[in-house]
């Protein structure tokens, strides 16, 4: 696709798309199709995530007539490419994932730590004691063990490197509540990369 | 001088890394990091998630399935 549009914004780009201007909206593809594969993988897998792909952009192309710029276009865009990939995500019956709940931190009962510096900073180093393709693996069988919300949140916050505030809209909840959910998955996989990384418990 | 102690420390974390944090509570979570080295070791762990999950869950878009996109836009828009 050779595209001579490319220093014009998305804005500019939806409104020529949506009246019908087919080098517009191959632009726009151009543009998200990386991003919005990248979400699809690690909010469903790399088996649905094509799907999810193809569905986000039907639902743009359908939809970009009714794009009155409320919000910026990439997060209106992303909020399709969720709601595509959380609607391929409930049709799949899925086992009950295990909890990630025993990676919590731990404190005694004065409220204090109870690791020790050097197995609390372990967590920081996984990357480095850990084989990368094995960590990819990990990683991603990690985040699908989160409960729904927190990895809804957590991957649009902390992967996508999206505003608390984009968030919020893309999930219909308040910023208090993005935090609340993005918190606690980076508590819980925090403690799972620890373990990865060897810390016993 | 501040009744923080590392479990309610670390439920601030969040807010306090966005910066929504009341000043008074900030300054006394800043004070109660500061001096223990558990805190100090947790808040740098507790950063580094996001950026090796990112990193390790980063993926390209096979070309194949690119392709199979812009056959799938061209069948659309014809």
């Amino acid at each position: 696709m050779v595209v001579p549009t490319a220093d014009s914004s998305d804005e500019t780009l939806a409104a020529r798309a949506a009246a019908g201007d087919d080098r517009a909206f191959e632009e726009i593809v151009a543009r998200y199709e990386r991003r919005v594969f990248g979400l699809a993988c690690r909010l469903t897998s790399e088996t649905d995530a094509p799907d999810v792909l193809q569905n986000t952009f039907l639902q743009v192309y359908r939809n970009l007539p009714s794009f009155r710029g409320e919000s910026r276009f990439a997060t209106w865009l992303y909020r399709i490419a969720t709601n595509a990939a959380l609607m391929i995500r409930r049709a799949r019956t899925r086992r009950p994932a295990e909890s990630l709940d025993a990676f919590m931190p731990r404190f005694d009962e004065q409220g204090m730590h109870a690791d020790l510096p050097a197995q609390l900073q372990v967590a920081s180093r996984a990357d480095e004691v850990i084989d990368r393709q094995a960590l990819a693996e990990k990683a991603r069988a990690g985040i699908a063990r989160l409960p729904d919300v927190y990895r809804d949140a957590f991957v649009l916050r902390d992967l996508e490197e999206m505003s608390t505030t984009d968030v919020a809209q893309v999930l219909g909840v308040e910023p208090a509540t993005v935090r609340q959910r993005v918190h606690r998955a980076r508590l819980l996989l925090r403690g799972y990369l620890s373990d990865l990384a060897g810390v016993k418990r | 001088m501040n009744d923080i102690s590392c479990g309610s420390g670390v439920e601030l974390l969040m807010e306090y890394l966005e910066g929504v944090l009341p000043p008074e509570t900030n300054a006394a979570l800043e004070a109660h990091v500061a001096g223990c080295e558990r805190c100090t070791a947790f808040v740098a762990s507790y950063r580094e998630t996001p950026r090796i999950l990112r990193t390790a869950t980063a993926v390209e878009l096979p070309a194949d399935i690119q392709e199979s996109l812009h056959a799938f836009i061209r069948r659309l828009r014809s």
